[in-house]
């Protein structure tokens, strides 16, 4: 299965990989109104940085993902592509996936009005390369099999 | 083969999962006592106090089509009063009995109540299924004034539910802090605060020892002598796992059932998952009830994949908790108060981070405000992780994969290590 791998040496600690994984989880994929006009989307990497080392890191969707396991309502699920995905219709916010994710890479949206929602990689389902890897100006992060 | 299971919750719904992905054959049979498909049990406060509906999705744990899905025979509404694991049978209490040539227990937990005089009243609840609920939720308009007993998970949650819902409520818990076994005096303060904010009254380091009413209950007394006034009393001091059926069947109990690493009881054909039994908890080295979903979740797929014939180790659970009370949310796992052993910890803006070490592994945290890390160290109690080199940097708030050594990162990246 073919996931982001992570090449920490090719790193700059450019964020251009969350800015293209706010725009392709925007509403429009408009760039402007991704950041200025619509809710802005959290980014579902992070460059974390800690110098010389940086790196972008996103889920690793597992095998036997402990976030699916925890989850209380089936929201955190394998889609039909394999990979890790949350169902933000189904999601409520108890944080269980985070309290399980072995990575870390699952973030808290608190801005809905009743639920909160779980917020991480679904591996960009409308494209071939993930948004992240396509944005990635020295090859740090590439769509490739593990 | 005919495989039964007893219960329909989280483990059961793994189990039947794993049965499937290996075998599309067996005939499944799910017998459980209560009506409704699979649901989360974490949000029935919030059904009680209408934040969600039955007829929300979001509800259940699984879809309307999951069993016809998974080809699974489900027998509702029917209470399981024995086990004859020499002739292989579950019997109903209506006297029918369904044979099976494996079995999964996963009846889950039950509520546990204290002993005080008066329970039988009318306005005194439980909230462990969704029947406690509804019957709640039926009472509400009778509810001005409410006495939670005892401040656990459910306890907290439903006296903030409601209080947010305009009831007033005393919180009676019989440690000096509430979410006692979860977390400790600085963390439980954060749940205090916000308990006191919404209205909550809490009484701290005394129970209820009799409810007083005609037909319904009127009057908490408590063991000091103090009395309250309510209109109805919430029991909510724990569960323990349901045994009601397993007395004569052979099957070993302690506090659950028995279970070895293969989630198998003493009788060959039988296993067991869930809230119900008793499984090896690894901080603590001893089998012992741990009634949390991500382990019921882990057991039931377990019990599955082995009937199947896989083969697969149950390597052990603690227990995690992720709760969040008006605006404080928290993480805690492992063993989260002590003295005897190593901890570091420390408090700062909006955030509390604390971490219980012994002999360079880490056995147990609290992370309060900010929990989006709180997997990875999950990863090392699970993976009982030498954390002496890198422990220094656990109460830095920007705790990430950076403090690890390069090598490491990358295999854990790279899913070579698991």
């Amino acid at each position: 299965m073919k996931i982001v791998k992570i090449y920490e040496d090719s790193c700059v600690y450019c964020h251009l990989c969350e800015v293209a994984c706010i725009v392709e989880h925007s509403q429009s994929k408009d760039i402007i109104k991704a950041f200025k006009r619509e809710t802005k989307p959290i980014a579902r990497c992070s460059a974390e940085f800690n110098y010389p080392l940086s790196y972008s890191v996103m889920c690793r969707h597992c095998d036997d993902a402990p976030c699916i396991e925890a989850c209380q309502t089936g929201a955190m699920h394998r889609d039909e592509r394999g990979y890790v995905v949350v169902n933000e219709d189904k999601c409520v916010g108890c944080w269980m996936c985070i309290m399980a994710c072995p990575y870390g890479v699952i973030k808290k949206d608190e801005r809905r009005e009743v639920w909160g929602l779980s917020t991480k990689c679904d591996l960009c389902p409308d494209r071939e390369t993930p948004a992240c890897v396509e944005a990635c100006p020295n090859n740090a992060l590439m769509f490739e099999e593990v | 083969m005919k495989i039964v299971i007893i219960g329909n919750s989280v483990a059961c719904v793994n189990a039947i999962e794993a049965i499937r992905e290996k075998d599309k054959i067996s005939q499944v049979v799910v017998v459980s006592d209560e009506q409704s498909r699979a649901y989360s049990h974490p949000l029935l406060p919030n059904l009680v106090v209408g934040d969600i509906s039955r007829s929300d999705e979001r509800f259940y744990y699984r879809s309307r089509n999951f069993y016809e899905k998974n080809k699974v025979t489900t027998v509702l509404g029917k209470k399981v009063v024995g086990i004859s694991s020499q002739n292989r049978y579950v019997k109903l209490e209506n006297d029918e009995k369904i044979p099976y040539d494996k079995l999964i227990i996963t009846a889950g937990g039950k509520p546990f109540i204290p002993k005080m005089e008066g329970t039988e009243l009318e306005g005194v609840h439980t909230l462990t299924n969704i029947k406690a609920a509804d019957r709640l939720k039926k009472d509400l308009k009778n509810i001005k004034k409410c006495v939670v007993v005892g401040g656990g998970l459910i306890g907290s949650k439903i006296a903030e539910k409601l209080a947010k819902h305009g009831v007033k409520v005393t919180l009676v818990e019989l440690m000096k802090r509430v979410l006692f076994p979860v977390l400790d005096d600085t963390g439980a303060e954060y749940i205090h605060k916000e308990l006191k904010s919404l209205g909550v009254k809490l009484i701290l380091g005394d129970s209820v020892v009799k409810l007083d009413g005609d037909k319904r209950v009127k009057k908490a007394v408590l063991s000091s002598g103090k009395s309250i006034d309510t209109d109805a009393v919430i029991v909510s001091v724990g569960v323990k796992p349901n045994l009601e059926f397993t007395s004569e069947s052979g099957i070993e109990t302690n506090k659950g059932i028995i279970v070895n690493d293969y989630m198998q009881t003493n009788i060959d054909t039988i296993y067991a998952a869930g809230d119900v039994t008793e499984a090896y908890d690894i901080v603590i080295s001893q089998k012992r009830p741990i009634p949390i979903l991500p382990l019921a979740a882990r057991q039931g797929r377990i019990a599955g994949l082995n009937i199947e014939g896989e083969n697969v180790k149950y390597s052990g659970g603690f227990p995690t908790n992720s709760i969040t009370i008006g605006k404080v949310s928290f993480i805690s796992m492992g063993i989260v108060d002590t003295d005897k052993l190593e901890t570091l910890k420390i408090k700062k803006d909006g955030e509390y981070r604390k971490f219980i070490i012994d002999d360079n592994k880490l056995i147990g945290m609290i992370l309060v405000g900010n929990i989006e890390k709180a997997g990875m160290f999950n990863w090392m109690i699970q993976n009982r992780f030498d954390v002496s080199w890198l422990k220094d940097t656990f109460l830095n708030s920007d705790f990430g994969w950076q403090y690890f050594s390069k090598a490491f990162r990358i295999l854990r990246f790279d899913r070579k290590i698991k």
